[in-house]
């Protein structure tokens, strides 16, 4: 079947992924519930064929689609892909293009902030400490806050990490 | 005695304590010592930090790795998310030598260098490869005969196969194993691929997770479970919290209550319910505690 979507993102898209270039809309990555994508069956607004062709190929600024944070990354659409076209990789790359632009979920951010600053991903609470406490497991300790900051200032993540927050919506 | 680093992550320390410390009590009955290691940070959370920037997410993730290395230990994670990230990291470095000295370069000040001379396991690999399930078998002091279990294994410990090679990814059946030794049986239900949704309902849609896991526990119901068993703390979370939230929105009708393996593995080792905690769990079911009190009389 030949895809009618307009690649309007198309030259940019495939420089991304080469392989999304051969997706010919079989459809087999969300044909099989469990074997095939766990998400399309409850979301009229997701699956990979139609989120990766028409929402992602077939828009200018795929990016700003919010369907893609609908993926789980559970690779099944990768895996039973007959022409390894891997939506998956895509629509992580998209979620990446996403986040610099401060599109990202809150959750997303504050996890990634929490990380950057405490070492864990989520807050500890009173609770967490007094459960600690009362099951006799050591206080939570942090050393690795310094490495943390040398080494995402490094890579240039906490630049990217600002400049997220500052267009965040 | 065979020893790891002991990577507990985030999700359990912070949201499951219970769960960290039944993994301690019965990987120390199984002769496995786990030793602490406080420099560790969260892996990186794949999905959520993963994503965003791979080379920041390598790089924190070789530090974890360097970090046991340095002690001379093999890592032994208790969640799908951070052997997900850690063993990614280690195959894609080792196979990739101009990225792992560039990440090397990135860690220099840090004093941390990635060799991957040390293997990164699941407590399932351990379970499996350093115990084995003949010897674990021998371990079982309260079979537990009567009891039909549920399994589900997590994406994230079978995907992606062409670097995990676990397990076969539409038809998983290892934990399976695992469960069978302990004298339990086992669920064949229909959606036992299908994703437990945490993601979903923390970044997608909560009501899109919702529907999933009713799904997937009607699916385990029809099969006469009487509880699910799991790998991964945000799979225990969703099986737990995500079926109380899941039952009051569809009056599912029943429980199953699910128990991380490690707890399953207590019980047939001889700790009683209590003893792994099933009392801090959301859902309950009272013909489970009736069936496993009674068979264990």
């Amino acid at each position: 079947m030949i895809l009618k979507a307009d690649y309007e993102s198309r030259d940019e898209s495939f420089k991304t992924k080469k392989s999304s270039e051969i997706c010919f809309k079989c459809g087999i990555c969300c044909v099989v519930r469990g074997y095939s994508c766990h998400v399309s069956y409850d979301s009229e607004k997701f699956n990979p064929r139609y989120t990766f062709v028409y929402d992602c190929l077939g828009s200018s600024d795929p990016a700003r689609n919010p369907n893609i944070w609908l993926c789980v990354s559970c690779h099944k659409c990768e895996e039973v892909c007959p022409y390894e076209v891997s939506p998956i990789k895509f629509i992580e790359e998209m979620k990446s293009q996403a986040f610099e632009m401060g599109l990202a979920p809150s959750l997303i951010m504050s996890e990634v902030e929490n990380i950057l600053t405490t070492g864990y991903a989520f807050p500890i609470s009173s609770v967490t400490l007094r459960l600690r406490e009362e099951l006799h497991l050591e206080p939570l300790q942090m050393k690795a806050i310094e490495d943390l900051r040398i080494l995402s200032s490094k890579t240039g993540f906490i630049d990217k990490m600002l400049k997220a927050k500052e267009n965040h919506i | 005695m065979k020893k790891f680093a002991f990577f507990k992550g985030c999700f359990i320390p912070i949201r499951l304590p219970h769960l960290e410390r039944v993994s301690e009590m019965v990987f120390k009955d199984l002769d496995i010592e786990l030793v602490k290691l406080d420099d560790f940070s969260c892996c990186p959370e794949p999905i959520g930090f993963g994503l965003n920037d791979k080379l920041t997410w390598l790089t924190l993730a070789a530090r974890n790795i360097a970090i046991a290395e340095e002690k001379g230990l093999d890592i032994l994670t208790i969640c799908n998310g951070c052997y997900y990230t850690l063993k990614q990291t280690d195959s894609v470095l080792k196979g990739n030598k101009e990225l792992k000295d560039k990440v090397n370069d990135i860690m220099r000040d840090t004093g941390h260098r990635f060799e991957g001379a040390f293997e990164i396991k699941h407590f399932v690999h351990a379970i499996l490869e350093d115990i084995g399930l003949e010897k674990l078998g021998e371990k079982v002091k309260h079979p537990l005969k009567e009891i039909k279990v549920a399994c589900h294994t997590g994406c994230h410990l079978i995907s992606p196969v062409e670097i995990f090679r676990f397990d076969d990814q539409y038809d998983p059946v290892i934990l399976e194993r695992m469960v069978s030794a302990l004298g339990a049986s086992v669920s064949d239900y229909d959606l036992k691929t299908l994703c437990c949704g945490w993601t979903l309902s923390n970044y997608g849609s909560k009501a899109s997770a919702s529907n999933l896991i009713r799904d997937k526990l009607k699916s385990m119901k029809k099969t006469q479970a009487d509880c699910i068993t799991v790998t991964c703390p945000q799979c225990f979370y969703q099986f737990d919290t995500g079926q109380a939230v899941a039952s009051r929105s569809y009056s599912l009708g029943f429980s199953l209550p699910v128990l991380f393996y490690p707890q399953l593995l207590g019980l047939a080792l001889g700790y009683k319910l209590d003893e792994v905690f099933y009392e801090r769990h959301r859902v309950k079911s009272s013909a489970f505690e009736a069936k496993l009190e009674e068979m264990l009389e």
